[in-house]
């Protein structure tokens, strides 16, 4: 679930437990487990309820898939950043671009789905966006609801099985499906 | 945990506002669905229907909108009971969703309902 973008209702974002993460420095918990599995990404998608936008800084709106409502932060500050000033300067262009995009598309009453990471702002859970796709279909809201609720059920609630580090000599030793296989590769 | 500012707007359907409904309570956020029936330029008043049950809307807080009567649409806000019983969603948000499978909707949203009751069994 840590390298995946989970599926969340707004209802399940909300109750993800923060941990203070003993590598950062920051006074916000940068860890987030659901049922003490680790979230990090995060897709949601519902009605944009609230927008506020701070000059050329950043983007604030809130999602309501109707369990919830979900506080976002979209970061418009590429360009003055240090944090990109490593990197490409066209890439950094194209990514700023981008992030104007989204924040224009950010409309109140419009569906969006919001990609983006778990983060925590002044002990406010919220999503730090990735990226932002406004949906059409107003179906696509339901599917979502189900997609969630499905996945809950069958994955993200279900515990994790870790798979044996190493298995017993002997498997190797009498296998003779292993023989086989090697045969028919001859 | 705090919580975030803006209260969800509850999934309702108009046949859930019935006289001893839970739901039906001054100031409670509500999203609703229904078909419009009327909508005056006027008052910037809509009532929209389910079935047999309509429901009164103040959309005088949505600029861009376009209402079309016949057309469904969706609507999150504050429900505002008058003292002479008159109730009406004062609209924060509003969307047309012409398309929408409602019998996929009302379904899904039992669905919803019984799946986050089973969440918060499992938490206590």
């Amino acid at each position: 679930m840590q390298n995946t973008r989970v599926k969340l209702l707004a209802s399940d974002f909300l109750t993800l437990t923060p941990k203070l993460s003993s590598y950062s420095s920051s006074s916000d918990p940068t860890l987030f487990f659901r049922k003490g599995k680790q979230v990090s990404r995060i897709e949601t998608l519902g009605v944009v309820v609230s927008r506020e936008r701070k000059g050329d800084r950043y983007l604030k709106f809130f999602i309501d898939d109707g369990t919830g409502c979900i506080s976002c932060i979209l970061w418009l500050n590429h360009l003055n950043s240090t944090y990109f000033a490593r990197r490409n300067p066209s890439d950094v262009r194209l990514i700023a671009d981008m992030a104007q995009d989204y924040a224009t598309s950010i409309q109140l009453g419009v569906l969006a789905r919001v990609r983006g990471c778990v983060t925590c702002f002044r002990g406010v859970l919220q999503i730090t966006v990735d990226d932002v796709f406004l949906e059409r279909d107003p179906n696509a809201e339901i599917l979502h609801w189900l997609d969630c609720v499905k996945l809950a059920r069958k994955f993200y609630d279900v515990p994790t099985v870790r798979p044996p580090l190493c298995r017993p000599a002997q498997y190797f030793n009498n296998n003779n499906s292993n023989k086989r296989t090697f045969e028919n590769l001859r | 945990m705090a919580s975030s500012e803006i209260k969800p707007g509850l999934l309702v359907s108009l046949q859930d506002l019935h006289p001893n409904s839970p739901f039906l309570k001054h100031g409670a956020s509500l999203r609703v669905i229904g078909k419009l029936q009327e909508y005056s330029v006027e008052t910037a008043r809509a009532v929209i229907v389910d079935g047999s049950i309509n429901l009164k809307v103040d959309t005088q807080h949505l600029r861009d909108l376009s209402f079309r009567i016949g057309s469904i649409y969706q609507f999150i806000g504050e429900l505002h009971i008058k003292p002479d019983d008159e109730t009406i969603l004062q609209a924060r948000v509003g969307r047309n969703v012409d398309g929408m499978d409602l019998n996929l909707y009302y379904q899904s949203l039992q669905l919803l309902r019984q799946f986050q009751d089973e969440q918060a069994n499992k938490q206590n």
